[in-house]
């Protein structure tokens, strides 16, 4: 892993993580997507994350900051820039990549 | 590189792998609300993004939940536009009373010839067809009408040329030349009846 890979990844730096989950109350993906979430966060972030779940079940309105079309959906709020992943995060390689925790080639 | 998906191509992707479960409808902030899709709509939504044929899932709103790449292409319409969106706004204006009715009323393989307005400005005829509707939401496939007629249209003239070489073939031709023809004219129907099958498939 590259000096940069780590910054991004907030192992070299005291940077916490701010991510933001869309959810529709208890629903499989909804839940699917917490659970996955955290996992990924205890394996990549190491502590330094904060994670804030938003039921629009509860209260549609709330997605307005965010241009939410499906649920669940993830948004990283920080480090910049600011990354949205749409759904339950079962995919770790393409959740890793829209986080920015994984450069890909091509 | 880094990787930099497309908002757009992320939505359907994790639609089409049922990643998600709701959307969240509505005009405005006022009128925002979340839909729920069953089980089964998403081993639905699996299966039509395989499709060759534009297929989209309505509430009875006119609300677009769902649409494949098909029905994307057909309007020549980024598909991050049409999720949510009311379908009507891509409806002429003459046809969106009648797609009201069609979607309120929403009996099970009813049809509605309708003309849709495609980015460019220019209208697309299709058939709607209601395939199923379950828990206020509609499954509608779309079919290009132009294309329907003129398949339509070929197939009933392969039908009269079938016709013919069969009504020649019952009157026992003595005439060995006038057997070759016939034969030559049914191999050459059943060779434009594969052409039009796949046609179909590939341009629906």
């Amino acid at each position: 892993m590259s000096t940069t890979e780590k910054k991004r990844n907030g192992q070299e730096t005291d940077e916490v993580w701010e991510l933001r989950l869309y959810t529709a109350g208890q629903t499989p993906k909804s839940i699917a997507a917490l659970a996955n979430l955290k996992r990924i966060c205890e394996e990549h972030l190491h502590g330094k994350y904060k994670i804030e779940v938003v039921d629009l079940m509860a209260n549609p309105r709330l997605a307005k900051e965010h241009q939410i079309v499906a649920i669940p959906t993830l948004v990283k709020k920080l480090p910049q820039p600011l990354r949205q992943i749409i759904g339950d995060l079962s995919d770790k390689e393409r959740a890793l990549v829209g986080l920015q925790l994984r450069q890909i080639d091509r | 590189m880094e990787f930099d998906m497309s908002e757009a191509e992320q939505l359907r992707q994790a639609i089409a792998a049922g990643e998600v479960d709701a959307f969240l409808v509505g005009k405005d902030d006022k009128d925002k609300r979340v839909l729920l899709l069953a089980g089964a709509y998403q081993r639905y939504r699996q299966l039509v993004e395989q499709m060759q044929q534009g297929a989209i899932t309505c509430s009875v709103h006119g609300d677009i939940l769902y649409a494949n790449q098909r029905f994307a292409e057909m309007l020549g319409t980024p598909m991050a536009q049409l999720y949510a969106a009311p379908l009507e706004g891509y409806v002429s204006s003459p046809d969106r009373a009648r797609l009201s009715s069609f979607l309120l009323v929403s009996a099970r393989n009813s049809t509605i010839d309708i003309a849709f307005t495609r980015r460019d400005g220019t209208l697309m005829p299709a058939r709607l067809e209601l395939v199923n509707f379950a828990d206020g939401y509609a499954s509608i496939l779309v079919t290009r009408l132009a294309q329907l007629q003129w398949a339509r249209a070929a197939e009933d003239a392969l039908n009269l040329m079938r016709g013919s070489v069969e009504t020649l073939n019952r009157a026992g031709l003595a005439d060995a030349q006038a057997k070759r023809a016939v034969d030559t004219l049914a191999r050459e129907i059943n060779a434009l009846s594969k052409l039009l099958d796949e046609i179909g498939s590939s341009a629906t």
